[in-house]
């Protein structure tokens, strides 16, 4: 049997008992989990609304149907999905390739002690602030009417990636940085030339943070209303893109012209419309952190 | 391309090649003289002269911060890599001076391989890790057996014979040094530059990599930058002792102290700081 309640201490035996958690430690825990609760709660509260506002019109005549300005209980955001994926599509193959050869040429290339590589990693921080409305003005004046493609699905994910260029850029560049010097330097004293150390042990160590990164600024580019509203306003489309030259929308402007219906009705199917962006989105999100945890190395 | 040549396959050491079987006594690998390099604006190391002999192991021992591994650098031109560092003076590797604008540093360090201090695997299988320098020099062979010949030839086959698609980073850190030192000699280096390649390992572990270097030395060259004054002792024909002078410009740098048989250098030093270094009185 073991000894139950010993009722003093012996003389002479440290007492281990301290006094307890202080209070500022425990407000500061309180206080952490009430910002935790804020943000889960608006996230919650976000989430329930426009399920319950949806609800009625997430039917199978939402990915099946065109947009039907005369009927709401007939329009659907075919057209708009369809839109979604060709731009992201084409984003994705414009902005990733740039960006990672960028991130290489910075990480791997670049003398930082000249000028102009320091004034080239300055400006790429400052365009990632630059606010989404200006890479709009861009594309407009630029893409769209300089280089004459109109308002077509080409604009569009050139001026998209413009926009998440600097995300990726900067987020490859961490990927690469985080491939340690002892990797490289081994690689190079086995005879392999720069490009080989690159080509064979950075960046395929470097791939699923540069991964991870890019599918984040690519899930940022499918939210992105701003810089495509002044492209055009390509609102009511009601046929799915035909190539890089056609004509489109995107979901979060199909979202825009729905929401500002006064008909109930198309408050409901921007709901809908809503739920299928955010289902995407986490769904990226999800295959972003499965990626890094998955996959990053830990040296 | 010619693919290098190779030596025959089996469970023990394989027997030399028949042209380094029997080494000349005095054949000279490199020959360094008034080498000094530059950090920047800082000479860490002044003026060093040495030679260093073939199929034999060099050690170079002194206290940290004398410039052992930058010197060890400048003998397969990694000191390139550091974009603030310069090399002066001349190192010849079989009389031919390795910084000439002629000499390509590519193929200086498929001749010349290095060993690090801490073990760095590439994070892939052991069979990669072994074929990657073979691979990326355009070795046309079978790389199959080049991988077993190479790690038997490391004394490392019979541990990693089950593992070589597992990932190299699986396996214990001495195990991953003789690794690195397997691939090093993958791609038929004539010289091996090691820095410091044990002090990350235990006692164990240390002693099988002296005696991988020990039987490695009958073939390959080695320089080997140690703390371990035992090891220097143990392994080493040559010892080179480095250490810090102050010149008259109050200016610190490192330099070659002595240079001698390792026997000679631990039991009757010419110099009275070696001596005070090797039996712990400096500083
Ligand atoms: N990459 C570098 N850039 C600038 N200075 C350096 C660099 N590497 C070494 N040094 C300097 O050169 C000097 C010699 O360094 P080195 O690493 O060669 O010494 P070491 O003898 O190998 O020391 P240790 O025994 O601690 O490894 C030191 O003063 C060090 O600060
Ligand atoms: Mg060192």
């Amino acid at each position: 049997m073991i000894p139950t309640a010993v009722t003093s201490d012996p003389p002479g035996v440290p007492r281990l008992a301290g006094r307890g958690t202080p209070l500022r430690e425990r407000f500061f825990r309180l206080g952490l989990r009430a910002s935790l609760a804020v943000g889960v709660l608006f996230l919650a509260g976000l989430l329930t609304y426009v399920v319950v506002e949806g609800w009625p019109r997430l039917d199978a005549k939402l990915w099946t149907n065109f947009p039907d300005i005369i009927d709401p209980s007939r329009a659907g955001a075919r057209s708009a999905i369809t839109g979604t994926v060709w731009v992201i599509s084409l984003t994705a193959l414009y902005c990733l390739p740039t960006g990672v050869l960028t991130a290489v040429y910075l990480e791997e290339y670049a003398d930082r002690d000249r000028w102009w590589n320091r004034a080239i990693e300055i400006n790429i921080q400052n365009l990632a602030a630059v606010p989404s409305i200006v890479y709009g003005i861009l594309g407009l004046g630029v893409i769209s009417r300089g280089l004459g493609f109109g308002q077509t699905v080409l604009t569009a994910s050139l001026t998209l990636s413009l926009l998440v260029l600097p995300i990726v850029i900067i987020s490859s560049r961490e990927a690469i940085r985080a491939v340690p010097q002892s990797i490289r330097q081994a690689s190079l004293s086995l005879g392999a030339t720069r490009w080989q150390t690159i080509r064979r042990q950075v960046l395929p160590a470097a791939v699923p943070g540069m991964a991870t990164g890019s599918i984040l600024a690519l899930s940022r580019a499918i939210g992105e209303a701003a810089p495509l509203l002044l492209l055009g306003g390509l609102t009511f489309i009601t046929f799915n893109p035909t190539g890089v030259h056609s004509q489109f929308t995107v979901l979060p402007i199909q979202i825009f012209n729905w929401i500002s219906q006064s008909r109930a009705e198309f408050t409901a199917l921007a709901s809908a419309a809503i739920v299928v962006l955010l289902v995407i989105l986490l769904l990226m999100n999800s295959l972003a952190i499965w990626l890094r945890n998955h996959f990053t190395h830990r040296w | 391309m010619n693919p290098p040549s190779r030596h025959g396959p089996g469970g023990t050491p394989p027997p030399l090649p028949a042209h380094l079987a029997a080494p000349p006594p005095s054949e000279t690998v490199f020959e360094v003289g008034g080498l000094s390099v530059f950090y920047g604006g800082h000479e860490a190391v002044r003026d060093v002269n040495m030679n260093i002999g073939a199929r034999q192991i060099t050690a170079m021992i002194g206290p940290s911060g004398c410039g052992k591994s930058t010197v060890l650098r400048c003998f397969n031109r990694m000191n390139d890599l550091l974009p603030d560092a310069r090399v002066v003076g001349k190192v010849r590797y079989h009389n031919e001076d390795l910084y000439s604008r002629e000499v390509d540093p590519i193929e200086v360090r498929r001749r010349i391989g290095m060993v690090f201090q801490k073990p760095n695997p590439f994070p892939k299988s052991v069979y990669d890790n072994i074929a990657y320098g073979p691979r990326v020099g355009g070795f046309r062979g079978n790389l199959d057996d080049l991988v077993e010949e190479t790690l038997t030839h490391a004394a490392l086959w019979d541990e990693v014979k089950d593992k070589l698609r597992t990932s190299a980073l699986a396996l214990s850190g001495g195990q991953q040094q003789r690794l690195c030192i397997a691939r090093t000699i993958a791609v038929e280096p004539e010289v091996i530059l090691m820095d410091e390649p044990c002090s990350s390992l235990d006692p164990i572990a240390t002693a099988k990599i002296e005696d991988l270097m020990e039987r490695l030395a009958q073939q390959f060259t080695i320089v080997v930058v140690t703390h371990n004054m035992q090891q220097a002792a143990r392994v080493s024909e040559r010892t080179a002792f480095f250490g810090s002078e102050i010149d008259r410009d109050g200016v610190r740098h490192g330099r070659l102290i002595e240079l001698d048989e390792t026997g000679t250098l631990f039991s009757n030093p010419s110099d009275h700081r070696t001596e005070d270094y090797i039996s712990g009185r400096f500083g």
